[in-house]
């Protein structure tokens, strides 16, 4: 790993294997075969952040694999309703005759999507305005600082329901659509800190010298120095998509037919489940959600150490 | 009876991913009371390390893992924190190289004394700020600074506030960690001056560590010589300047000499340090030891009295029983010394028959500063003209602050002038757009002062190097590629391959800045400007850069600015001198010329300040 040795104090990295060049060889050759990305690395050196990438790994299986996990077809109302957990159903059926727990396994595949493609959409975001910002200054550092800093105070789960409620179409990609754009102040204001500083770096003004232009000034000397910052905002945005997609499900701003944990809360609440005593039915999807949160949240333990700036650059 | 006295100490660095580094081990030391002890060796050798073990202040994963401390009489290796800390700053204090910066920026200076002061005396408020403006004039500060925030002050200033604060409540005994480095070369003077004068009348003890043994020798009673993480020499100041006996003390004072010489000879001593993870056998030194033996490899050499101080090696030991005093071999160790030699001669070359590069030509810049709701306006540069020509280094000598570094970004087209010419051939650079600007960039390159920052951690030396081939000279991947490795070779590391595979880490201080200058070769350019290509280097091996440098400006014809706060460093490798004094030219000519011959009273107080431990030989001479 890298990025560990480098600018501790002088008396400690000094002491790096640099005569024992076979030492340094094989180093580099490992790094190649294996290709952890460094920060994985970090996060798997911390006990929280490890058991955190365990569960995460667990449930992306079980999204990508949902067909294999669950005995029956989640849309399917062919079962008898109201069914009590055990009975040939792990957790019953709903009052409309759906199996809870196969649902439960495809909600797992809704958040994780949601996760995703939002956390994506918000962190590209939030990587292009942080970088203009901070790599141009100026004006437009300003002018974009202003909007950052608007972004940052508007309530954001109010806005999306207040945008779902007029998007056109109320299909699943629209909810993630708005969560990304709505999710990337935080991101784009700590990207832009970090450019901050790495800009005045002596390399950067030596890649101009090396006849580098802006973009590759940009993606070839900066971006790699800010993985680890990327990842900790994917991890963020991530985590906002996710709860923002089942409180706006919960609430009944979603898209009632998309299966997932929001929309199972939402309907399990509707229809009375607490009424007919049909606590797996409310619990599960709430249980769920909390595990997948708590799972990113130790992720993010490990992440102090991707947060210090002398691991940070890799 | 000794105020300080380590015996034999052992200091460990215990971390997860590593396996464990012996910073320090087995070291014995005594320090009296009032007594001002020096501590020198390369980076990474152990000095503060142990510093900090002598009061206490390791920090994770620091540990000491063997030996005892004792101060005053009193055991203190295992004392509990809570009784530490009465002892600190009343009893034990110190000054780090940072220490100007742990000044609380929310506080005014006198605020931060009096909590220093009343947390362990009943002072009044009025006795404590007549002791501030005592201790302020003590460091030749005007005690109306007082009032000043850390944030008014320079760092020289704000440095001094720092020993004021050390030495407010009358410590017994100061550790300076490196306390001046960074200062620069004039400042760093008048304070370790000032010290000494304090600690002479107030009695104080003082461990002094710093990589620079020249001020080291000149200011302390006795020193100590570290290396991998032991003692290896220990004599009285004036006995070690005279004889040095173990090899690696020679080196390191080979890298000094008087610039006002005929010739100048410095030597550098090639290799790096051990890695102290490791188990070795022998003496840690026989590497880099120009006098090894076969024994030296097989027996660790012990730290035994030889003549009135302590010496480590195996054949200074021999050479001092069969009657061969150093004092006997006289001067000679200078030029026969440890390590490589690199040497320049004054010889009288042909000024005028070089051919001119770039003009620059009565150019001016002032800046505006502004500072909350003042504007000042600073004239960074003053109507300033020199030339540069093939295959001559022009010196830009001067503080911090008299606008070196701008008339860099002049020069590069990163600025432009308020009036004046830049001219490169026939090239208005001081005119030039975006784009011509990235055309000039062929021509012009830059060598950075701090390998560190210079060099992109993510990207291997080759994929560094490569870079500007692909850009400047349109090659394709592969002929940029063996046209990197060629560079590698031309700027010394070889085998080229195994070091175009590395990242920036993974290489010493030295190497990287061979890389640095690697980099800016690539493009064949007429014109390097180096920034402080040295200051940020170890001792040992600053020669060695500078005798890289040289030959290649040298063989290579290129017009060189090298900008630098250190006189020596300019009269080893430039043709011309010029002198720099708040955006001025206070003094300009021939190098031997400047240095023999200053004529301005600014360049005589940068000359004076050099460090030199040789002063009074070669007032003798
Ligand atoms: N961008 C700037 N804005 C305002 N003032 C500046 C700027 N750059 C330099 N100065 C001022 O110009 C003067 C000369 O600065 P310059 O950095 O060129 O000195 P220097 O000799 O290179 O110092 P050092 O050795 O510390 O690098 C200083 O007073 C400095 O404060
Ligand atoms: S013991 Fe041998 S190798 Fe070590 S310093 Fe002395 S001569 Fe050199
Ligand atoms: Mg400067």
């Amino acid at each position: 790993m890298s990025m560990l040795q480098q600018g501790e104090t002088p008396t400690v990295s000094d002491a790096l294997p640099l005569d024992e060049e076979g030492a340094v060889e094989q180093q580099t050759r490992a790094n190649r075969r294996f290709r952890v990305p460094g920060w994985l690395g970090i996060l798997w050196e911390n006990r929280k952040s490890r058991v955190g990438l365990v569960m995460l790994a667990i449930f992306l299986i079980v999204a990508v694999f949902a067909p294999l996990f669950s005995p029956h077809d989640p849309r399917s109302n062919d079962f008898a309703p109201n069914l009590d957990p055990g009975s040939g159903h792990l957790l019953g059926t709903t009052t409309k005759g759906e199996d809870i727990f196969s649902q439960l396994v495809y909600g797992a595949r809704t958040s994780l999507i949601v996760g995703v493609v939002g956390g994506l959409l918000a962190t590209a975001i939030a990587l292009v305005i942080g970088l203009t910002a901070g790599y141009l200054g100026g004006t437009v550092n300003e002018v974009l600082t202003f909007f950052i800093n608007l972004a940052l105070v508007v309530p954001i789960l109010p806005l999306i329901a207040l945008l779902s409620a007029y998007a056109p179409g109320q299909g699943l990609w629209v909810v993630i659509l708005i969560i990304g754009l709505t999710g990337w102040a935080s991101g784009a204001r700590l990207k832009k800190a970090q450019i901050l500083t790495l800009r005045s770096r002596d390399y950067i003004t030596a890649a101009v010298f090396a006849g580098e232009g802006l973009w590759q000034v940009i993606f070839r000397e900066i971006m790699p120095n800010m993985i680890s910052l990327v990842v900790v905002g994917f991890m963020g945005s991530a985590m906002g998509a996710i709860g923002a997609e089942a409180g706006l499900a919960f609430l009944g701003f979603g898209n009632p037919e998309t299966i997932s944990w929001g929309t199972m809360s939402y309907w399990a609440n509707n229809q009375g489940a607490l009424v007919t005593g049909q606590w797996a039915w409310l619990l599960a999807p709430g249980l769920a959600l909390s595990f997948l949160i708590m799972a990113l949240t130790l992720v993010n333990f490990g992440v102090d150490a991707l947060g210090n700036p002398q691991l940070r650059e890799e | 009876m000794s105020l300080l006295a380590v015996d034999q100490l052992d200091v460990t660095y215990l971390t997860r991913k590593r396996p464990p580094v012996q910073a320090v081990r087995g070291v014995s030391l005594t320090i009296g009371p009032g007594e001002f002890v020096g501590l020198v060796g390369e980076s990474g050798s152990g000095k503060s390390t142990l510093g900090n073990a002598t009061i206490r202040l390791l920090s994770r994963p620091g540990e000491i893992t063997g030996g005892t401390v004792s101060f005053n009489g009193q055991d203190i290796t295992a004392l509990g924190e809570d009784r530490l800390r009465p002892m600190r700053w009343r009893d034990i204090s110190t000054v780090f190289q940072s220490s100007m910066n742990s000044l609380n920026p929310v506080m005014p200076i006198e605020a931060q004394f009096r909590d220093a002061i009343q947390a362990h005396s009943r002072a009044s408020n009025g006795q404590v700020r007549k002791r501030v403006a005592e201790l302020l004039t003590m460091v030749d500060i005007d005690p109306s600074f007082m009032r000043f925030y850390p944030h008014e002050l320079s760092g020289g200033m704000k440095q001094r506030v720092a020993l004021a604060l050390a030495l407010a409540l009358e410590p017994k005994f100061v550790l300076l960690d490196e306390p001046t480095t960074g200062l620069d070369v004039v400042v760093q003077r008048a304070i370790l001056e000032r010290l000494r004068v304090i600690q002479r009348e107030q009695e104080f003890a003082v461990l002094l560590i710093s990589h620079d043994l020249g001020s080291v020798l000149e200011f302390s009673d006795r020193v100590l010589v570290m290396y991998a993480g032991e003692i290896v020499e220990e004599q009285a100041a004036a006995d070690m300047l005279r004889h040095p006996r173990h090899p690696y003390s020679r080196g390191l004072l080979g890298s000094y000499a008087s610039p006002t010489a005929k010739t100048i000879a410095i030597t550098y001593i090639p290799g790096r340090p051990p890695d102290l993870s490791k188990p070795h056998q022998g003496c840690l030194f026989a590497p880099r030891c120009v006098d090894a033996i076969p024994l030296c490899r097989m027996k660790a050499p012990e730290l035994l009295p030889l003549g009135d101080g302590l010496v480590a090696c195996h054949v200074a030991k021999m050479r001092a029983e069969a009657g061969q005093l150093p004092e006997q071999q006289g001067r000679s160790w200078r030029t026969q010394a440890a390590g490589a030699v690199f040497t320049k001669h004054t010889v009288a070359k042909d000024p005028t028959g070089a051919e001119d590069i770039l003009r620059f030509e009565g150019v001016s810049k002032l800046y505006t500063r502004r500072r909350g709701f003042k504007t000042t306006l600073v004239q960074a540069v003053d109507d300033v003209s020199f030339v540069l020509s093939k295959g001559h280094v022009t010196a830009l000598v001067g503080q911090s602050g008299s606008g070196k570094s701008t008339i860099a970004k002049l020069v590069t087209g990163i600025e432009r002038p308020d009036s004046g010419e830049i001219s490169f051939g026939d090239l208005r650079v001081d005119r030039l757009g975006r784009r011509g600007l990235r055309d000039f960039r062929k021509h012009i390159q830059m060598v950075f002062q701090d390998p560190y920052s210079a060099l992109n951690p993510a990207h291997t030396v080759l994929s560094t190097l490569m870079r500007p081939l692909i850009n400047h000279k349109g090659m394709s991947r592969g002929q940029a590629q063996s046209r990197a490795l060629e560079l590698l070779e031309t700027v010394g590391l070889t085998p080229p391959e195994r070091f175009g595979q590395r990242h920036p880490h993974q290489l010493s201080g030295g190497q990287r800045q061979r890389i640095v200058i690697a980099r800016a070769l690539a493009p064949e350019p007429a014109i390097i400007i180096a920034d402080e290509p040295i200051s940020s280097l170890d001792v040992s091996i600053r020669a060695e850069i500078l005798e890289l440098l040289d030959g290649l400006v040298r063989e290579q014809g290129i017009a060189m600015l090298y900008i630098t706060h250190d006189l020596l460093s300019a009269r080893l490798l430039a043709d011309d001198i010029i002198v720099l004094n708040e955006g001025k030219v206070v003094e300009a000519g021939r190098a031997e010329d400047v240095i023999a011959n200053p004529q301005h009273a600014y360049t005589q107080l940068l000359l004076r300040s050099i460090p030199n431990p040789f002063v009074e030989e070669t007032a003798a001479d």
